[in-house]
């Protein structure tokens, strides 16, 4: 999929600038990235999180484009009312078809935990919608807060650090798999330095002819702690220690889209941090340990998958 | 020496907690309650407790019920949208006669509304909450020592009674920070848990399921009326400032209360005649209370940061004896959801109410 930065960069953003997300946040880089590739007639969904409270203050908007906010769990099945009727009318004749197109944004909170149920069943049920899952890894709305989709060993204002705990204690659970397993036409991962692999994966995604799921990793300088201007190579350092991997489920065939080459140590990605210092003093080797060998497991796992030797 | 902190009504949930004997938490994050979260998960271990996040507050609420079931002194807490989810679950725990202490800090509703301040959940709470008619005992706390000493009455209530106690706060309380004596409250003796899920035989659990009304609909409505009609006699509290000549009697709760208080001594030095009947259970609510002071007033002005809920059960109590005034949302000294109902404002109110402004 040929994409070209010249066009883009003077095409008019969906998301307007003036928003209340941090310096630094991944998120909007994000959504521009995706609402470029996507395109218009749009209609954007939004479950309760950073993203919709730093972009909806009451009575502002920064969506150029119709935007809907459901409550904390169950954007999806917003979306879900929304393109059951739009097809409707469509059939019924009551309406010109214009190929809209119907995108969720929420976050892992919202995606992991409190709305897998509805996310599941919209799946099942077939509606044609790309849902974006902006993982920043934690509950940063609420102030930091371990989500499943936090990694093990990290530190979280739920999950403290001290002599009995180091950080949280459970891996993170494999929502992209979850949601592969759906058996939908599209499932990725995705990060905000590849742009171009991001971009191509939300055009092929609102293409797909179903349900479709992009897990984008948004590096959070508040909940991650670094400075605001390391987003970016955050992002690339996550993929460079297979921390995240980037890579795309269509039509039930996975593709590895980029093998880091060096692949490198899990400790580099926990030295960018301040929510890891704490693993890498000594008496902690064997937490890094631990996350390393999920790391490299987890690397594996989807090699085979992939069927990459 | 008694042990004094500066805490926020948040943190004083969770030593509130710890001194009330609590031993399991679970909770979901939710602005302005995660605090009580961030505290317990450090903090109840370390007491010999346990602390967990959830997935949701359904699942929150469910584990409740579930570790209750064990006999042991469960907590959750939340925000209005995290009460709202909670509710099948609260309504089962009503029919089963389980015990629990759930905390809602209060925000700005309806739907997601605003983190900020409000009590805009005072009817949802007081009338149980969910759907099947039972009743939640409800206690409104209006300061961080209160916020201490109430949830650990609210687990002795849940244990007498066999029900779910709430603990009302808001955001102003939840976020203020105050000193707190922390201290060990006794209520007294309770009856043994022998509903504890045990099993049959020589486990000696209770063969007859948890209540023995399996098929007797009406009994078991009787029998719960009878424990509401009970607590309503015996657990009833306010508390009523300045009240021996008053004329004007506000009526609040929760942070509103203290801006009511500073409200009654602005006007009494003005010569006014004001006094402030705080409920401090608003379910079972202080009906008979309030119509006995009102017999002396001359004017009721009910304050509270909503468009008006609390004023339902004054004038249910008042029943058109006393002329009952409302100052609700519209008091904030901002339209915003920052806004706040300042004692000037309230003080204002009054003036109008009695025709001296």
């Amino acid at each position: 999929m040929v994409l070209n930065l010249e066009p883009i960069s003077v095409e008019r953003d969906l998301l307007a600038p003036g928003h209340r997300l941090c310096a630094g946040c991944a998120e909007t880089i994000v959504v521009r990235q995706i609402l470029h590739a996507v395109g218009e007639p749009v209609i954007v969904a939004s479950s309760t999180g950073c993203l919709e409270v730093a972009t909806s203050p009451y009575p502002y908007t920064s969506w150029r484009v119709p935007w809907i906010h459901s409550a904390f769990e169950n954007a999806a099945s917003t979306i879900s009312g929304v393109e059951t009727m739009y097809r409707a009318l469509v059939k019924r004749g009551k309406i010109e078809d214009k190929g809209l197109k119907f995108v969720v944004f929420a976050g892992d909170g919202a995606t992991y935990d409190i709305g897998l149920q509805f996310i599941s069943g919209a799946m099942e049920r077939g509606h044609r919608f790309l849902y974006v899952c902006l993982n920043n890894e934690a509950y940063m709305n609420t102030g930091i807060q371990r989500s499943s989709a936090t990694p093990f060993g990290a530190w979280t204002t739920t999950s403290p650090v001290g002599k009995e705990t180091p950080g949280k204690t459970q891996h993170r659970k494999d929502i992209t798999a979850i949601f592969a397993a759906h058996n939908i036409p599209f499932v990725a991962q995705a990060a905000p330095h590849a742009w171009r692999d991001l971009m191509s994966k939300a055009k092929k995604a609102i293409a797909a002819d179903g349900p479709s799921f992009i897990n984008v990793i948004v590096p959070c300088q508040r909940g991650w702690r670094y400075a605001p201007g390391d987003t970016i190579e955050l992002s690339r350092l996550a993929v460079d220690t297979c921390v995240w991997s980037l890579y795309e489920v269509v039509d039930g065939e996975w593709r590895l889209n980029y093998y880091p080459n060096p692949k490198k140590p899990v400790t580099d990605w926990l030295k960018s941090q301040g929510r890891f210092q704490h693993l890498l003093k000594p008496e902690n080797k064997h937490v890094v340990d631990i996350l390393q060998a999920e790391v490299d497991r987890q690397w594996t796992k989807l090699l085979e998958r992939c069927k990459v030797s | 020496m008694a042990d004094r902190r500066l805490l926020s009504g948040n943190e004083a949930i969770g030593w509130g907690a710890i001194l009330g004997e609590c031993k399991a938490f679970f909770g979901y994050p939710i602005t302005p309650q995660s605090e009580i979260l961030e505290f317990l998960a450090t903090e109840l271990p370390k007491a010999g407790g346990v602390f967990l996040q959830t997935e949701d507050e359904i699942a929150a609420v469910s584990m409740v019920y579930g570790s209750s079931m064990t006999g042991t002194r469960t907590m959750s807490a939340t925000s209005s949208p995290g009460i709202s989810l909670m509710q099948e679950t609260v309504s089962l725990m009503a029919y089963l006669k389980v015990p629990s202490v759930i905390v809602d800090v209060c925000r700005f509703g309806p739907g997601s509304g605003m983190a900020q301040t409000s009590q805009t959940d005072y009817r949802q709470v007081t009338k149980g909450g969910g759907h099947g008619g039972y009743r939640c005992i409800v206690l409104a706390a209006s300061s961080s020592q209160e916020c201490c000493d109430l949830v650990q009455f609210a687990f002795w209530l849940a244990d007498r009674y066999r029900m779910t106690v709430y603990v009302l706060t808001d955001a102003t309380i939840g976020q203020s920070c105050e000193l707190v004596d922390l201290k060990t409250r006794d209520f007294g003796a309770l009856p043994d848990k022998d509903w504890v899920l045990r099993g049959l035989d020589e486990r000696g659990g209770n063969g007859q399921g948890i209540h023995p009304h399996m098929w007797d609909y009406v009994g078991y409505h009787e029998d719960m009326n009878e424990k509401y009609r009970e607590i309503t006699e015996n657990e009833i509290k306010y508390e009523s400032y300045r009240m021996d000549d008053a004329e004007v009697i506000l009526v609040a709760y929760g942070y509103v209360s203290r801006m009511a208080k500073g409200a009654v001594d602005l006007a009494r030095e003005e010569g006014l005649k004001v006094g402030l009947l705080r409920p401090i259970t608003l379910w079972p609510f202080p009906t008979n209370v309030l119509r006995e002071l009102s017999l002396q007033a001359h004017h009721i002005l009910v304050v509270e940061h909503s468009s008006g809920l609390l004023v339902e059960d004054v004038e249910c109590a008042l029943q058109g004896k006393v002329p009952v005034h409302l100052l609700g949302i519209w008091g904030t000294h901002r339209r915003d959801s920052s806004g706040i109902i300042y004692p000037e404002r309230i003080v204002e109110e009054i003036k109008q109410m009695v025709g001296v402004a």
